[in-house]
């Protein structure tokens, strides 16, 4: 019988520093045993709990593309109270820590096949939706979606994730990417503004097209509103939940709201969804 | 199914015998009430009991283990627990709870292994209730002083004697092996056993819990989860005592370089159960917690397994230090 609590031994094989404040960094991580690599088969929008023995765990959404062979990757913000991630912020490259995962449920994307994809983003929340550019981008994958345009806030440039990938993003021709920030700095020529703002002025279609939502509460409160006038159902509006957690697998009662668990049903719901779950509303 | 007789002289006899093979637990008194305890060769059994202080759950699903340990980094799992058990005495409201953490725990998706275990190993013998206590309220959830449902043995107390009677393939079993020591009931015992079930029901006061689930939905933003907040103490231990309360945490311990990775019961009442490294707490009320104790035994998980996570034991109501009673509760919000 597996046992669901044991972390699976993973080997840090690179740490970038992304943002001026030095506590967002990307762990890149490689499992140590063959057969755990094979068995960990994940898709864009779900989550793993990061585990640093002697610390604890947390949970924190895989931020590499399905399609990215030999490592995954985990973006992780360090929270001057939060244990585990103060801890993982502390190791180096070559340490073992520990992963299990993936759990939680997917952004459908076969669904939504054929159509006009709009992601809006702010803060490091960007994570997945980093996981589910590259894999949109991706050769083999780009025929099968129409246009794509992202939209993607950060309070300044300092603190814009990738930095790298978002200019190599911006220079190619597979999506429109639109990058803000709260307020720019003295090298900063572009954009300025809230995210809710800016998806006013872009104000990408709403035809045929489905748009995933991820940001902290706030942005995800005055988010919905110019979607819906912008005419994307609440059906089509996709977003992700965050809640502390502990399991993973809907047991511990951490992540409840309503019948749901945020780990095993969520954390990709939909805006109709959350409207019926009072705890939820945004 | 098979059934039997015992005098209760002999009652400690077929205990130890059971115990050469395994485990046993059965109700030992303590200073302050009863408790089911494993049995040594001194035990002495109290078999005139409501029920046991602490739920039976903490054999299955303990207060804390360590689920794995190591050192350098690296996590290994702790083996599963292989002792069979045999536990004497649980009420019938407690062995249905089990039933009810089944469907958590053994949950197909991902089955909680540590549980899973000492569930196969455990043969469950419950002691109808002829005296309920009156916080007592099963039979307003499904069950009764005298139900099987999590038994594998159902013993009723008629007086100077015990009948049993086995329920499922492992007590029928238990109560092969022991046949020694049993004796065929007559039909008069049976008309004993229906008269103590009878009268036992007859002394429970009913509680109306239908169609709570459907309204507890529309009753999210009701003022009376504030008002409910305002007593409570958060002290948690209407959690602690529930049988079906389940909700845990995964915490390290850290000692010498030698990490323990433990799993203990954690509390919906507590602000910390939600608090998130950012700050952010989506249950920052008191009232939100116990609108939320009510609302995941009443109405989420009706409608996740189609069950009340509620076996009317009794202790919340028993134990709370500020007198929240979940039966004034749930009439509140069915009326």
């Amino acid at each position: 019988m597996t046992n669901p609590y044991l972390p699976l031994p993973v080997t840090i094989d690179k740490i970038t520093i992304e943002n001026d404040a030095k506590d967002l960094k990307t762990f890149r991580l490689r499992f140590e045993r063959e057969e755990d690599a094979a068995a960990f088969q994940y898709e864009c929008g779900q989550f793993a709990m990061l585990s640093v023995a002697g610390a604890g765990e947390s949970p924190i959404g895989i931020a590499s593309s399905p399609l990215d062979e030999g490592y995954i990757e985990f973006t992780v913000k360090r929270y001057p109270t939060g244990v585990v991630t103060t801890v993982l912020h502390n190791l180096v490259e070559g340490a073992t820590m520990g992963v299990r995962g993936p759990y939680g449920n997917a952004y459908p994307l076969a669904e939504m096949e054929g159509k006009n994809i709009v992601i809006v983003s702010g803060g490091f929340a960007f994570t997945t939706l980093r996981s589910t550019i590259r894999y949109l981008l991706h050769e083999s994958q780009r025929s099968r979606f129409n246009n794509i345009t992202a939209i993607y806030g950060a309070r300044s440039p300092g603190e814009l994730l990738y930095k790298d990938e978002l200019a190599a993003w911006e220079a190619q021709d597979g999506i429109e990417m639109v990058i803000t920030v709260d307020k720019g700095d003295e090298g900063w020529s572009g954009r300025e503004g809230f995210v809710p703002t800016v998806l006013q002025e872009v104000a990408p279609s709403a035809e045929d097209a489905y748009v995933l939502v991820c940001g902290p509460p706030i942005m995800l409160k005055f988010t919905m509103p110019p979607l819906i006038e912008l005419g994307f159902p609440p059906e089509r509006i996709i977003t992700s939940l965050e809640r502390k957690m502990t399991c993973g697998i809907g047991k511990c009662g951490r992540c409840n709201v309503g019948s749901y668990y945020v780990c095993k049903d969520g954390p990709v719901f939909t805006y109709a969804q959350l409207q019926e779950i009072p705890e939820a509303v945004l | 199914m098979k059934r039997g007789k015992i005098d209760k002289t002999d009652l400690r006899k077929l205990l130890a015998a059971a115990s050469e093979k395994a485990r046993c637990a059965g109700p030992v008194a303590d200073r302050v009430g009863v408790k089911l305890e494993e049995l040594t060769a001194d035990s002495v059994l109290a078999l005139d009991y409501d029920n046991f202080r602490l739920s039976p759950k903490l054999w299955f699903f303990p207060r804390s283990e360590v689920i794995a340990s190591g050192s350098n980094g690296t996590l290994e799992a702790t083996p599963l627990p292989e002792e069979a058990t045999v536990l004497f005495g649980l009420r019938p409201c407690d062995a249905a709870s089990l039933e009810l953490l089944d469907k958590i725990f053994l949950d197909e998706a991902y089955l909680d292994p540590y549980y899973k275990a000492r569930r196969e190993n455990t043969t469950i013998i419950t002691l109808a209730c002829n005296d309920p206590d009156p916080a007592c309220f099963c039979t307003s959830v499904g069950g009764g002083p005298g139900a099987s449902s999590g038994a594998d043995v159902v013993a009723f107390d008629l007086g100077s004697e015990l009948l049993f009677e086995a329920v499922t393939e492992k007590g029928e079993a238990f109560l092969a092996e022991h046949d020694g020591l049993l004796t065929a009931p007559s039909n008069a015992d049976d008309t004993a056993k229906e008269k103590l079930i009878a009268d036992a029901e007859a002394k429970l006061q009913p509680v109306t819990i239908d169609g709570v689930a459907d309204k507890l939905a529309g009753l999210f933003d009701a003022p009376v989860w504030e008002t409910i907040g305002e007593r409570c103490v958060g002290c948690g231990t209407c959690t602690y005592l529930c049988p079906t309360c389940h909700c845990f945490g995964l915490y390290d311990e850290e000692a010498d370089g030698n990490v323990k990775r433990i799993r203990a019961q954690d509390a919906c009442m507590f602000p910390l159960f939600t608090l998130e490294a950012s700050g952010h707490n989506p249950r920052s009320t008191q009232g939100a917690r116990a609108r939320q104790r009510v609302m995941h035994k009443f109405s989420y998980t009706v409608s996740n397994v189609g069950e009340t996570f509620c076996v009317g034991c009794g202790r919340c109501v028993s134990h709370c230090p500020v007198n929240i009673d979940i039966r004034e509760i749930l009439e509140e919000v069915g009326a």
